[in-house]
């Protein structure tokens, strides 16, 4: 089963096309990274699925459902965290949530419940009485988190949910968000912070322009476009490169004495080899992993040229 | 999951909302329609004797809760929606499972029960004063109901228009007060040069406080099944100009 699939959706904006033919799916289970630069179109089409855009052409669907036509019955299986506070100014942060559940269908008791074990959850529970606006913004964010979660969604969108938020409760919410996802929640978020797509998620994808531009598994992704490198530093600058070293595709700088190699199985053991057996010695080794931020940077810059 | 639930929770929300700013949707009317009791009623009416054959104070009463009906309905609903999209916390609300025409029902129906509530407030302050016969009850509501729910959406309507704070009370300035004072709260018709009093039935709000009068007085300007044709049509054609504007996502779905 999809949790989500999207196809061929196009959005304009007067003249300005924020979704171009977009096209993909995310399978139920997944957690799924939705990246791309300012502007390209991720919060739009976050809010296709939600319901907070209209859309004229493509096929949206969750969980097999036209988010059109069956609007009612998406929108209980999506919870939204959005990227901006949206609270209603009228209530403390406990009735904010109950409400919330009272909207989805669930009576009084069932959401003061739901509200309660929530608050704790996210450690809100002493601030329970509170007006929003007094909060801390880690603890708006959080609170955002519980108000999605009030009626037990099948998928969960959180669009660029630790932005502004300290370190320690950044990493806090992603235990949080991992914990959900093994329990079976679906997940699409999109962050700035690709190291929080990179910690996070299964499956990245990159939207550029409002087209897609990759959805790949982050590992291979990772590999695809950008392999790592192997950094060797000699002791003394070399008279010449030893042909081997050359055909592996190596880079030797005199002045910085650092020979560089593009990582891959063997390559490390060979060059070593090779310079060992030339009887060059080696001062240091570095070995630096595929980065999920240089295939994304690279993605992009591709496209772009 | 129960679909009246969140029906219900969405109405004692708006409810809760007006209730919270007790001091500026439920006090003013009470203290403004004693305002007019005391000084058209008790004091001016006195020289004014009697239309259709009733004293004066009881001929404008009518009329006059028929003025704040309608005033703290649209202004109910027009400032909740208003403010829930200026400040963006609509999108709450759209997000969720409730159906287009749930929202806009709950929305209108905290609408009803502010003009209701202060119906009945004007209703009690008045009654230190004056009896009011109650002629035809059924038909009370009727009209008090109907309208309540006609301005909640025409509320609704402006809301959704308005860009900004101020185009509210444009439409509460130029348009409702207006038409409601022409539509002969304190005064017949009769009392009109007869192009105006031709004038004045084009007005749909002529109808909704000639309507009531005739509820609780058994007098009216117009004739009643007119008055009850007229409130019906405008509902209608508002409720569904509202929920057509929510399914369409109008200034909603962007």
């Amino acid at each position: 089963m999809q949790a989500v699939e999207i196809k061929n959706l196009s959005k304009f904006y007067g003249k300005f096309r924020a979704l171009d033919k977009l096209s993909f799916e995310v399978k139920e289970g997944d957690f799924f990274g939705f990246l791309g630069p300012n502007g390209a179109g991720k919060t739009t089409a976050i809010r296709v699925l939600t319901g907070l855009a209209n859309y004229k052409e493509g096929d949206v669907r969750v969980f097999g459902h036209d988010v059109i036509k069956e609007y009612r019955k998406t929108r209980s299986l999506i919870g939204l965290v959005p990227q901006e506070f949206n609270f209603d100014p009228f209530f403390s942060a406990e009735w904010i949530l109950r409400l919330e559940g009272g909207y989805f269908g669930m009576g009084t008791k069932e959401a003061k419940q739901r509200a309660e074990e929530l608050l704790k959850m996210l450690n809100l529970w002493e601030k329970r009485d509170q007006d929003y606006k007094k909060l801390s913004g880690g603890m708006k964010r959080r609170l955002l988190i519980a108000r999605a979660l009030m009626h037990r969604p099948k998928l969960l969108i959180l669009d660029e949910p630790t932005a502004g938020v300290d370190i320690e409760l950044r990493f806090e919410l992603w235990e949080f968000l991992r914990k959900l996802n093994r329990e079976g929640t679906t997940l699409i978020l999109t962050t700035h912070y690709i190291e929080e797509a990179e910690q996070l998620c299964d499956t990245i994808s990159v939207i550029h322009e409002g087209r897609m531009l990759t959805v790949e598994k982050k590992n291979d992704l990772v590999r695809k476009m950008y392999h790592g490198e192997i950094e060797l530093e000699t002791k003394q600058a070399l008279a010449e490169i030893p042909q081997e070293l050359l055909s592996l595709g190596a880079v030797y700088d005199f002045k910085t004495r650092r020979l560089k190699l593009m990582q891959a199985n063997g390559v490390l053991n060979t060059a070593l080899k090779i310079l060992v057996g030339a009887g060059i010695e080696i001062e240091k080794v570095e070995v630096r992993e595929p980065k999920l931020e240089e295939a994304f940077l690279k993605l992009i810059r591709e496209k772009k040229s | 999951m129960n679909r009246l639930i969140g029906f219900q929770t969405l109405v004692w929300r708006e409810i809760v909302r007006f209730f919270t700013v007790a001091i500026q949707t439920l006090l003013p009317p009470l203290v403004s329609s004693f305002l007019y009791i005391f000084i058209f009623g008790l004091s001016l009416g006195k020289r004014m004797g009697e239309l259709h054959g009733v004293p004066y104070l009881q001929f404008m009463l009518p009329g006059m809760i028929m003025m704040y009906v309608i005033e703290s309905a649209y202004q109910n609903t027009s400032s909740s929606l208003f403010i829930s999209r200026w400040a963006n916390y609509i999108e709450e609300l759209l997000v969720t499972p409730l159906s287009y025409t749930e929202m806009v029902f709950a929305i209108i129906f905290g609408g009803l029960v502010r003009s209701m509530l202060i119906a009945a407030g004007v209703f009690g302050v008045a009654s230190v004063f004056v009896n009011l016969p109650w002629a035809h009850p059924l038909l009370v509501f009727y009209f008090l109901i109907l309208v309540s729910l006609t301005f909640s959406c025409l509320g609704m309507i402006v809301a959704l228009i308005a860009e900004e704070f101020e185009h509210l009370s444009i439409a509460t300035t130029f348009l409702i007060t207006p038409l409601v004072f022409f539509g002969g709260v304190f005064h017949s018709i009769e009392m009109l040069p007869a192009k105006l009093q031709v004038v004045s039935q084009f007005n749909p709000m002529f109808y909704m406080i000639n309507g009531l009068r005739y509820s609780f007085l058994g007098v009216s300007d117009a004739p009643i099944a007119g008055c009850m044709l007229v409130v019906a049509a405008l509902f209608v054609l508002l409720f569904a100009g509202t929920v057509l504007m929510f399914r369409s996502g109008y200034k909603l779905r962007k």
